[in-house]
């Protein structure tokens, strides 16, 4: 497959002189097209920092991003991302917030019921489309704004940390949806997380970023096949991957 | 049927949970009607509860009148204010020159107490509505442009950039983003200028006017008559709770989402 993103020596600083702050870089990375690659490291090591450089929405220091041999200049709009920090806007429902997505971006609604209604079931939310996020649980809240941030179904999705907030069983079973998602239509996923396990499950490469500042310390390739159950996550070759990467971060201190 | 009895027990629970207060009060008029004679206060210095409402029903004609005029007064100064405040408030939050002119012009006149000016504008413009209008629209306005300001400057860190990432226009953003997450802001400023409002309508009238319940005021109490200037005062109360009560009213329809209003109810 091509080569789809493409990182050049991406480094941001942040403020200046005294309080500058070098957060994230410099960094090379390389992303094919209909990938699955986790992003992990420890907090702190500019992961967001990364997310945000790739959507165009933070100007990195220095260095480039490419996609599909586009330099990232502006806000990207063509990609899907979800936020670290849950964008819901508390005066409108669950469905009301998926489809400011979708106003926002002058997409016709009336084409979009049906999947609304899906996407809402997928993550069991759909006896919950009339209510307003506060009166929602803080996962309940996490999973809207997972389908606020898909509804448009991008080719590239950016998810920065979107299990965060869940209790371990629905996290098991959103990181299912993602994963069948992901092998249906194939989108390239660049997908943050903090736990080791999830981005062996979920990923076909794992980008292993060191503490602040982060830099790529190692990659791995998964090499496991998908659909990754149960079965597979209880296999020796996925305790291998766990341990290796445990190791990893053994070496840095952070665990 | 269901509703209407809805409506009993919510008036119960809040006559449950207003009780202290209502008790409070009765309490309140009780110890002021009767330290009256125990004291032997001179009623043209302190009338009892029961003689203002006496001589204020005698005169009950004038003071409808009356609370027309100063209400007729503050509520066109406080729409004023209002329009004015809010379209101030959002050029000065959407344009830089602006903010390095107007808002700390706006910030130091804030500091000036602006009923100076009263005596002032009334020389300019004479003892009817128009100067009293001008008073009251100053007084509302720099509470509510400078909350319109904060408002609209303080979008969270996470919605700029979810809309950023859309592509939307400004002007989408602004109706759909922007407008609806300044409101519960605006309307801080919006409470604390109706509370302004009825003040500057008063004091304005006490300055120079021929009608009015702050004319009034200061006619009966020169006439040594406290019990119709507390009249007077009761129905200005009364005029500050309405003009209040409406403001909160709208809160409550435009934007029932809001939290702190929740957790209130609650
Ligand atoms: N706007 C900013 N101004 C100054 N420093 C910043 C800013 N944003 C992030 N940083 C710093 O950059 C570093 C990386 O932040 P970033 O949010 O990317 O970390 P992260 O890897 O996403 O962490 P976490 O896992 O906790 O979300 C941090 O040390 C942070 O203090
Ligand atoms: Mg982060």
């Amino acid at each position: 497959m091509d080569q789809f993103i493409k990182i050049n020596s991406l480094k941001k600083v942040f403020g200046e002189g005294e309080d500058e702050v070098h957060a994230f870089g410099p960094v090379d990375i390389s992303i094919k097209s209909g990938e699955f690659v986790s992003v992990l490291g420890p907090s702190g090591c500019g992961k967001s920092t990364l997310m945000l450089m790739m959507a165009g929405l933070l100007e990195p220091t220095s260095g480039e991003i490419y996609f599909d041999d586009k330099s990232v200049s502006g806000p990207k709009n063509d990609i899907g991302i979800m936020f670290q920090d849950n964008t819901l806007v508390p005066w409108r429902t669950v469905e009301g917030n998926i489809k400011l997505q979708l106003e926002l971006r002058n997409l016709d609604i009336s084409k979009y019921k049906d999947k609304i209604f899906n996407i809402l079931k997928s993550v069991k939310l759909e006896d919950f489309a009339k209510r307003y996020p506060s009166e929602l649980s803080g996962g309940m809240q996490q999973r809207a704004a997972f389908c606020q941030a898909m509804i448009h179904e991008p080719n590239t999705i950016l998810l920065d940390e979107p299990l965060g907030k869940l209790d371990a069983m629905t996290r098991e079973k959103i990181r299912s949806d993602i994963q069948n998602l992901w092998m249906i239509n194939k989108p390239t996923v660049i997908f943050v997380t903090h736990s080791i396990e999830e981005a062996v499950q979920l990923s076909s490469r794992v980008i292993l970023i060191s503490p602040r500042p982060g830099i790529v310390d190692r990659e791995i390739n998964i090499d496991l096949p998908y659909p990754r159950d149960l079965s597979v996550k209880r296999s020796n070759k996925f305790f291998e991957y766990v341990h290796e990467i445990q190791e990893v971060f053994h070496e840095y201190g952070v665990i | 049927m269901a509703s209407s009895k809805n409506k009993l027990s919510g008036f119960l629970k809040w006559i449950a949970s207003g009780w202290m207060l209502i008790l409070f009060f009765v309490l309140f008029f009780l110890f002021w009607e009767y330290s009256i004679p125990l004291f032997d206060v001179p009623r043209y210095i302190l009338p009892a509860p029961t003689e203002i409402v006496q001589k204020g029903s005698a005169d009950i004609d004038k003071l409808i009148y009356y609370t027309g005029v100063t209400g007729l007064e503050t509520i066109i100064g406080y729409a004023i204010a209002i329009i004015l405040g809010l379209g101030f408030g959002i050029a000065i939050s959407f344009s830089s020159i602006l903010r390095r002119t107007l808002y700390p012009f706006f910030v130091s006149i804030e500091m000036t107490p602006k009923i100076a000016f009263a005596p002032l504008f009334i020389s300019w413009f004479g003892f009817g509505l128009l100067p009293k209008v001008i008073i009251v629209v100053l007084v509302c306005f720099f509470p509510i442009v400078l909350n319109a300001i904060l408002a609209f400057n303080s979008l969270s860190n996470e919605l700029t950039l979810f809309h950023r990432s859309t592509g939307a226009n400004p002007l989408k953003t602004f109706f759909k983003i922007r407008l609806p997450a300044a409101m519960p802001q605006c309307f801080v400023g919006f409470k604390y200028a109706a509370i302004n409002a009825t003040v500057g309508a008063t004091i304005a009238e006490f300055i120079g006017s021929d009608q009015g319940l702050g004319f009034y005021i200061s006619i009966v109490t020169g006439n040594m008559r406290p019990d119709l200037a507390f009249a007077g005062i009761f129905f200005l109360t009364l005029l500050g709770l309405s003009l209040f009560g409406f403001v909160t009213l709208m809160e409550k329809i435009l934007i029932p989402w809001h939290i702190s209003m929740k957790r209130i109810n609650k």
